[in-house]
């Protein structure tokens, strides 16, 4: 708890922050669909902790017995450290749950809101301005 | 200037050492130390003490014939703003700040400090300037424009003061447009023991009157600079100015 604790410390502070957006601004999350979200659950596939992003990659369940590819993209390695992550916190094979604001193009991928671990544990990557995000799913 | 923790006869060692050169260690003792590492202050949504705010940025005073092209610009940047595009390309191309926006502290950075040198590191895109102390600043036609120019320090008491020049007319600040011949003046003090200041004016012949402002930074005691390479890059900008995420197979 005491990450999730710091993580979303991290949040408030982005969102409160709109006049210090130029400064905060780092890469585009316009091309993401804000006013929904849609929750996937599978196997993780990868975790690659690389900048300026972190992606992890999912073969998500469709609920009939098939899978398809789904892409998440994260805030960079550094903002992440900050609210607890490790390039560790995930690993391939790990079964996980993700809330994502989907990506417009209507792509199989999107932005990460919320990961619930194999252990049952919330992470939340500290995504600037998330009051921004509904969570519909 | 020696900072670790050192056993009594290596103290006693020392203060011999002091004693015998008094007059240089005295003039060295005289600077502070801003070794370590340093965050924005405040942090987005923190309130600041009043004591230690930063100033506001005012928009750059600039001569009438360089205005338009600044408010084009500026009409840009607020409709990407308000849509969370980012505010310039450089990030989404993986190209550094430079000068003077990596000051603006995106992440965390690191100053590294010598008598004869002076290294601030920002962490987002593993920027480092140099700053030479008590060298003369080069004339801007001299260097070879670059990202953080030619930095050269000196202290005026307990303010690091830097001069900076030959910064690439490509690298700007909030889309302000400027000469090869900018010069960037840093006046870096501690305003308590935790909180350190940074005032830049910028001075161009492309401006009516200096550009000044304050960044504030406050220290990271138990931090350690990640590094950052811009490995992989999904991030791309169609011909409309609209960023797509390129999906793998």
């Amino acid at each position: 708890m005491r990450l999730g604790y710091g993580v979303r410390l991290v949040m408030l502070s982005c969102a409160a922050a709109i006049p210090a957006l130029a400064a905060y601004a780092h890469h585009s999350f316009a091309m993401f669909d804000n006013t929904r979200s849609i929750t996937v659950h599978g196997k993780v596939i990868s975790y690659q902790w690389t900048n300026p992003h972190v992606y992890l990659e999912i073969d998500a369940e469709d609920g009939k017995g098939a899978t398809r590819h789904f892409t998440m993209e994260m805030t960079a390695p550094s903002m992440l450290h900050r609210g607890g992550w490790t390039s560790r916190t995930v690993k391939p094979g790990d079964v996980v749950t993700a809330v994502v604001s989907p990506l417009r193009d209507g792509q199989p991928g999107g932005l990460l809101l919320e990961l619930t671990l194999p252990g049952g544990k919330k992470m939340l990557p500290g995504v600037p301005n998330a009051e921004r995000y509904k969570i519909t799913s | 200037m020696i900072r670790r923790p050192m056993g009594t006869p290596m103290k006693a060692m020392l203060f011999g050492a002091c004693l015998a050169f008094a007059g240089t260690a005295s003039a060295a003792a005289a600077h502070p130390d801003f070794s370590g590492n340093w965050e924005r202050y405040p942090r987005p949504g923190e309130k600041a003490d009043p004591r230690y705010a930063p100033t506001p940025i005012p928009n750059p005073q600039l001569k009438p014939q360089y205005r338009a092209e600044w408010a084009a610009g500026q009409k840009i940047l607020a409709e990407r703003l308000s849509e969370s595009q980012p505010p310039g390309d450089n990030y989404v191309h993986c190209i550094p700040d430079g000068m003077p926006a990596m000051m603006m502290g995106m992440f965390p950075m690191e100053v590294m400090q010598r008598p004869e040198q002076i290294n601030i590191t920002q962490e987002a895109f593993n920027q480092t300037r140099r700053i030479y102390m008590n060298q003369k600043l080069p004339k801007w036609d001299e260097v070879d424009p670059s990202f953080y120019g030619n930095s050269v320090g000196h202290w005026e008491g307990d303010t690091l003061v830097i001069e900076t020049t030959g910064i690439k007319q490509n690298v700007r600040f909030r889309w302000t447009p400027h000469s090869e011949a900018m010069k960037i003046t840093e006046r870096i003090r501690l305003l308590a023991p935790d909180i350190l200041q940074d005032q830049i004016s910028v001075e161009d012949d492309y401006l009516e009157k200096p550009w000044t402002y304050s960044y504030s930074f406050k220290r990271m005691k138990d931090y350690k600079i990640q590094e950052y390479i811009c490995e992989d890059n999904r991030e791309y900008v169609d011909q409309n100015g609209k960023v797509h995420l390129k999906i793998k197979d």
